[in-house]
């Protein structure tokens, strides 16, 4: 293209095909009539296209129409049918989703149903055994049942609550505890662990020799598993004077099987914890003496009476901590570990089948029950929230499909894809 | 007179006679489409068929999103590269078994494709596709998935090259 030829050579040959629009067609078309040398550029495309036309090929068979007559016929044969095809082909991917969705929810729900069932089996198993829920403490009850009989509020609790009762009038001296210990604070426990053959009489002897030495039980649990030996374990607080006679009797109920002791002197503790609860209450005496008698402004009162609270509750405290030792010292404490000998034994009564057979019905009839009733408690419990899920990823589902069929139709229609 | 795209919507609709009438009208296109590019009658006309097939059972789907002579001939350019990749995993190359259908001048014939051959791939089936197809150059760039100033210049450079190997041809036979 240059001044004189202000047309190019592929335009020309555009030209000559018939694919430029009409007004540049036109002014081609003028210049051609008055330029020689493209109309000899037009006149070479011409004649490339005569001479390529040289090669023709036979027209199509006639018989060219056996799978097209099927295929026509094929067609032919079902078009009641392509209300229901169609149906289906245009609803395909969203039942797809929805199909896969309800499958996951089903899966989802189960393996929850049974996490829950197997946890709930394990912690029945452990409730059986003996352990309180604290100490199993199953991670799917959400409200958990107390244990029974829980331990009692610590001391301090109830000496805080006294405090807030008032101070000045709550005031005693307990003279008798004040005292030094005339001797040693011997602390002692003992471990005795005995196997015996007649479990129920062994355990009303550990409450009878308890009732005889004036002690008492501090904890009695027993172990009772089907096709294993019975257990008994007991804390036992007895006189220190007749633990030695106790512990004479309580070997007489079995064959020992373990036994230990321990003493732990405490007579220092002991003498320290009364000295600093003897200052305790000499600074809480000078303090109401102060109090009573010298008179001050608001901010002095107030300052001395909280004071006063303080050194009471650490008065009460450590006298929580005396009672304490001259518990432990008054009464040893005797761990009894008792274990049955077991003798295995055929079982006396063999259900007969009819009896099994039902069993298993009623056991299989409560398992499907529990199932269903557990599907439907997924259901209810993560349904609406499945349900925003499956809303939102069918929408993506769907638009991804209408985007998938687009693009189908669009490379269909440049023979990319054809099928 | 029906448009190729109205016949096939009726088609679609269930009209058999109108699909009657786009056979008619494409049968020898299509069919001297596969012909001018394989080297065996049979399946020229097998293919032909197949492609016609295909048309009948996608008719459901089919949508007017491009003229109809592009998506009949879409079809029959992707049934040609199947067909091609089958031959390539046959190890059935077209010099093995070269079948000549029967020509009107085959002198004539054999010189256009000796010429027809020479050429480079891309600019050969862009001349092939306008010269006797007669496809418009935006239906090549559709067809093929290409610019239209690709189809342009391809199809400038292959008639130039064409010019020149026949110009040789005819010196060479004024020598003789």
């Amino acid at each position: 293209m240059n001044q004189e030829h202000p047309v190019s050579q592929e335009e020309l040959m555009a030209y000559r095909d018939g694919q430029l629009q009409r007004d540049q067609a036109r002014q081609i078309d003028a210049h051609v009539e008055s330029c020689p040398e493209c109309e000899k550029a037009v006149a070479d495309v011409k004649l490339v296209s005569l001479q390529m036309a040289d090669w023709q090929v036979e027209d199509a068979p006639e018989g060219m129409t056996r799978l097209v007559q099927a295929a026509l016929e094929s067609r032919a044969r079902r078009p009641e049918s392509n209300s229901a095809f169609d149906w289906w082909t245009k609803r395909r991917a969203p039942a797809y989703v929805f199909s896969g969705a309800i499958f996951l929810l089903v899966a989802v729900a189960g393996i929850s149903l049974l996490f829950r069932y197997r946890e709930r089996r394990a912690y029945d198993t452990a409730k059986s055994a003996g352990l309180s829920a604290e100490v199993y403490s199953a991670p799917f009850i959400r409200t958990a049942p107390p244990p029974p009989g829980g331990p009692p509020p610590p001391p301090e609790l109830s000496s805080r609550e006294q405090l807030g009762q008032g101070t000045l009038g709550s005031l005693q001296v307990d003279k008798a505890f004040s005292n030094s210990p005339s001797g040693p604070m011997i602390i002692r426990t003992v471990h005795l662990a005995l196997v015996t053959n007649s479990f129920e009489a062994a355990r009303t002897r550990i409450e009878s020799i308890v009732q005889e030495s004036k002690g008492y039980i501090d904890q009695l649990s027993i172990r009772s598993e089907p096709k294993s030996p019975r257990a008994l374990s007991a804390v036992l607080r007895i006189p220190d004077g007749k633990l030695a006679s106790s512990l004479n009797e309580l070997r007489k109920l079995g064959q020992p099987k373990e036994e230990s002791q321990n003493s732990a002197d405490v007579t220092g503790q002991y003498v320290d914890l009364v000295a600093r609860l003897s200052n305790a209450r000499n600074t809480e005496q000078r303090l109401l003496t102060l109090l009573r008698d010298r008179t001050g402004n608001l901010k002095d009162v107030v300052a001395a009476e909280g004071e006063i609270a303080r050194v009471r509750e650490s008065i009460e405290r450590m006298e929580a901590e005396r009672k304490n030792f001259d518990n432990k010292v008054q009464y040893a404490t005797i761990q009894v570990e008792l274990s049955e000998e077991y003798h295995a034994q055929l079982q006396e009564t063999i259900p007969n089948t009819r009896t099994r057979m039902f069993n298993a019905a009623i056991e299989g009839y409560e398992s499907a029950s529990d199932t269903i009733l557990g599907i439907a408690l997924t259901i209810l419990a993560e349904g609406p929230a499945v349900l925003v899920w499956l809303a939102f990823l069918g929408g993506i589902g769907v638009l991804a499909w209408r985007l998938y069929v687009l693009l189908r139709l669009r490379q269909r229609s440049r023979g990319i894809d054809p099928v | 007179m029906y448009s190729d795209e109205q016949l096939m919507l009726e088609f679609k609709r269930g009209s058999q006679k109108a699909f009657e009438e786009l056979f008619s009208r494409y049968r020898n296109p299509i069919y001297g489409y596969f012909r001018r590019r394989l080297n065996h009658s049979a399946r020229a006309e097998e293919l032909a068929q197949e492609t016609f097939v295909i048309i009948i059972r996608g008719a459901e789907r089919y949508e007017v999103t491009a003229r109809f002579r592009t998506y009949i001939f879409g079809i029959a350019l992707k049934q040609l590269w199947s067909e091609r990749r089958r031959e390539l995993r046959e190890s059935r190359t077209a010099e093995e078994s070269t079948e000549q259908g029967p020509n009107p001048d085959p002198t004539k014939g054999l010189w256009i494709r000796d010429v027809l051959s020479r050429l480079d791939a891309d600019h050969r089936e862009v001349l092939m596709l306008r010269e006797y197809e007669q496809l418009s150059y935006e239906d090549i760039a559709e067809l093929l998935a290409i610019p239209l100033n690709t189809v342009r210049s391809r199809l400038f450079r292959a008639r130039s090259e064409v010019r020149t190997l026949l110009d040789e041809q005819s010196v060479k036979e004024v020598s003789r």
